[in-house]
């Protein structure tokens, strides 16, 4: 570039270039950062949902834990109700750290939410790996909960979720993308954890099943623990055995689940179910040799096999197939009326479950 | 010689060289001969004149005998031609007419022959000296390093004043004699006045005369010269100059310490991924640093978007500003501890870096995250080991900065990219400067 434009062409660059960066530069600490959003039903309104955003006031010392605010709004759609959300706020509002959707129960029952969740989805600030979870008993409650070893808002619930904090087997944490993906394909059905907000902490054990797209069923705890253990997502658990009079805990370490759909010409189609068990003892309430171990192992798996067995009759006697059954017969099965004829094979399946527990030793020294 | 020619030298070489303090015209007479003597005594060394001539000159009383004498001292070199007179005689030569015939005797004086310490690349272990300011000792010091007969020396002279002498090292085995060509061929084409050091060769390699990345590696270690004339390269040594330069350079050059050699194998190879590592933390950060708060604050844990978030909320100023403002002062910071006196060096560093730091953000002027992220900046820029190529990485942050500040994160990948591109682009006498593997003399050739 030596000739004598070439000024011209630099100042031109450089032009464009700030016309370019007019958009998008916000620093941070213009932007108010949700980090939690709750859907309502609206109540005495003509309005269908009450949306409520959780800010996070970052404070400027480290002495005092950040603060927040919860700021809600009626309305019909969540654009609508964000639109009128920006007018009530000083800053711009900032989804990206939003990693919490709390769905109200009463949402989560009612139908026509489709356009709701897809929102989520569709806007480009809200991460994927967001938890989307039920509210019990409504999503502004679960937002207003603030437990005392909480730094940061939200925090605890991100932690609880994401189990970078405490790992239990009764929390079934669903990531957005997850859940979108649930919601849109067949064969298989969205599982979101139930948060229960109690007055300084929360409550998560139990689980919401969704067909197509609403709430139709709740899990116990219990039953909780043994949809994790069948989608072999959480291994630290204790299971509980009875046998004649003597209870034991076994404390699993590995828990693996595997199921085949076996459709054999000219008899019933049935799922066969093996899961694979390993722990140790952890309590019991007699003295139990390591020669006993055994006969305690026999026990745990009838145990186990029965549970597992209700479980997953409880999910196909509501229609609802969060093991994604369904999809997995429609990756084997290449017919075009594959998903009909899994709706009529479904119902009436068998599950034949295989459970086999292996009682390393009895935690104490003989 | 005639004797009347030999006048004629002396008039002319008198008219010539104008009367200074410090020129000498002498004559010494016994009974049976006499000689003058011609020097200019600043850059002669009176003492060996003294012991090698006049010494000789009183005690051998048959003028034949001092005659043969005087043939047959090294330092003796006869005469050729008054211009070559002249510029003995001012490099410290002195001109002897002795009966019918005129002598060069080079009692030039080696001042600066002192060796110095290592105060730029300092090691922890291995040779801790470096060259010294004199050419003859240094070539002396390499000599001792690199007792080999492959080694071959060139002198040439470069600068139109200056006349310095250049010497060209090279392993006639290891060097590639296309890319000796180029260096003589470079060092001829120069166009310089005065040449006093080889950092000058710096800017002239390129054909604008301006270069941002230095393309030759200028050291003050003669273990690193030894070590790489083995390797193949050729050494430039400049008279007065306690700088070697070492040609051809790429990164790899620039990147590697003689610590290197000097450590196990885990640890260097460690070390010099931390050095990567800093090269592209000095580069990236400040751009990264405004990209992310000001484009993409999702990319920080929550944890971390807050509290910078909370310590921004008292700067009045955008993160670009924040950060230039900051940078500027690190760089001033930087400069002024460099041109400071060695004990008031600490002063300046606590009053810049802690004092200014700490009152600045109480201020609130910029945020604390910003001092970590322009001390992590200067740190690690300084992990470079050689000095010219850190101080190029300064200038290039700037520009990914500005880039980052236009696009965010995009503008830093693109930054990064461009940069890379650059680099991608030079060559340092025929070798590109991303190489990894110098390249051998091919076989075929001469």
């Amino acid at each position: 570039m030596k000739t004598n434009g070439g000024w011209k062409i630099y100042s031109l660059f450089l032009m464009i270039a700030f016309l370019v960066g007019g958009c998008g530069f916000k620093d941070i600490d213009k932007r108010l950062f949700a980090v939690s959003i709750g859907v309502d039903l609206a109540k005495d309104s003509s309005k269908k949902y009450l949306v409520s955003l959780k800010f996070a006031i970052p404070s400027a010392s480290k002495e005092q834990p950040n603060d927040f605010y919860i700021v809600s709004q009626e309305a019909d759609s969540m654009s609508e109700a964000v639109r009128i959300l920006k007018t009530k706020v000083d800053k711009e509002i900032d989804f990206s750290h939003a990693k919490v959707i709390i769905i109200s129960e009463e949402v989560a029952k009612s139908r026509g939410n489709a356009g709701m969740y897809y929102w989520f989805n569709r806007r480009r600030d809200i991460q994927a790996i967001t938890w989307v979870a039920v509210g019990k008993p409504n999503a502004k409650d679960i937002l207003k909960v603030k437990p005392k070893s909480e730094q940061v808002p939200s925090n605890s619930l991100f932690l609880a979720l994401g189990k970078d904090g405490s790992e239990t087997p009764y929390v079934i944490p669903t990531y957005l993308f997850d859940f979108k993906y649930r919601l849109i394909e067949r064969g298989i059905d969205p599982i979101l954890p139930i948060i229960e907000a109690k007055k300084d902490y929360f409550e998560i054990n139990t689980a919401g099943l969704f067909n197509e797209s609403k709430m139709i069923i709740h899990l116990a705890p219990e039953e909780t623990k043994i949809l994790n253990f069948l989608k072999s997502k959480e291994e630290k658990s204790s299971i509980k055995v009875e046998r004649g009079k003597t209870v034991i805990v076994i404390d699993s370490q590995m828990v693996k689940a595997k199921y085949k759909i076996h459709t054999p010409k000219g008899s019933p189609p049935y799922i066969k179910v093996n899961v694979s068990v390993k722990g140790k003892l952890e309590e019991a309430s007699r003295r139990v040799a390591n020669s006993q171990l055994y006969q305690y192992e026999k026990a745990a798996e009838k145990t186990l096999n029965q549970e597992f067995k209700n479980v997953l009759k409880k999910m196909q006697r509501a229609g609802v197939d969060p093991m994604g059954f369904g999809l997995r017969y429609r990756s084997r099965h290449f017919n075009h009326d594959d998903w009909e004829e899994w709706k009529k094979i479904y119902p009436n399946i068998t599950f034949k479950v295989h459970t086999k527990v292996q009682i390393t030793d009895t935690g104490l020294i003989e | 010689m005639p004797t009347n020619e030999v006048e004629q030298i002396k008039e002319s070489l008198k008219s010539k060289i104008p009367k200074a303090a410090d020129v000498v015209f002498k004559e010494l007479h016994t009974k049976e001969k006499y000689i003058e003597s011609f020097y200019i005594k600043t850059i002669s060394d009176e003492t060996v004149l003294h012991d090698k001539l006049l010494k000789p000159f009183f005690e051998q009383h048959h003028p034949e005998e001092f005659r043969n004498y005087l043939e047959s001292i090294p330092q003796i070199k006869s005469f050729e031609s008054e211009e070559k007179a002249i510029e003995e005689l001012l490099n410290g030569t002195a001109v002897l007419f002795y009966q019918d015939s005129v002598f060069l005797f080079d009692s030039k004086v080696d001042r600066n022959n002192s060796v110095l310490d290592t105060s730029v690349e300092t090691t922890i272990q291995g040779p801790q000296s470096g060259f010294s300011e004199s050419l003859p000792t240094n070539l002396g010091l390499i000599r001792k390093r690199y007792p080999e007969t492959f080694l071959n020396v060139d002198i040439t002279k470069v600068g139109k004043i200056s006349k310095t002498e250049v010497m060209i090292l090279h392993d006639t085995r290891f060097a590639d004699p296309d890319t000796l060509k180029r260096i003589k061929d470079f060092l001829s084409s120069l166009d310089l006045q005065m040449f006093q050091t080889g950092e000058q060769l710096l800017d002239s390699i390129k054909k604008s005369n301006r270069a941002m990345i230095p393309l030759m590696l200028v050291t003050e270690r003669p273990d690193r010269v030894a070590v790489n004339l083995a390797t193949g390269k050729v050494i430039l040594l400049v008279s007065g100059s306690p700088f070697a330069v070492v040609l051809p350079t790429v990164m790899k050059d620039f990147m590697s310490s003689m610590a290197d050699i000097y450590q196990t194998y885990w640890v260097s190879r460690f070390l010099q991924l931390l050095r990567y590592i800093g090269f592209i933390i000095s580069v990236c950060l400040p751009g990264l640093y405004v990209a992310t708060t000001s484009y993409n604050p999702e990319i920080y844990r929550v944890q971390l978007a807050l509290s910078i978030a909370g310590s921004r909320n008292a700067v009045p100023y955008p993160s670009f500003i924040e950060v230039l403002l900051m940078l500027f002062m690190m760089e001033l910071l930087t400069e002024a501890s460099i041109r400071l006196p060695k004990a008031i060096g600490p002063t300046a560093t606590t009053v810049g870096g802690l004092i200014l730091g700490q009152a600045a953000t109480e201020a609130g002027l910029v945020s604390n995250i910003m001092i970590i992220i322009v001390s992590f900046v200067a740190i690690s820029n300084f992990v470079v080991p050689i000095n010219a190529f850190s101080f190029s990485l300064r200038i290039v942050k700037y520009f990914i900065l500005a880039l980052a500040t236009l696009f965010g994160l995009v503008g830093v990948v693109i930054g990064f990219f461009i940069f890379v591109a650059y680099l991608v682009k030079l060559d340092s006498f025929g070798e590109p400067f991303l190489t990894l593997v110098q390249s051998k003399p091919q076989p075929h050739k001469e």
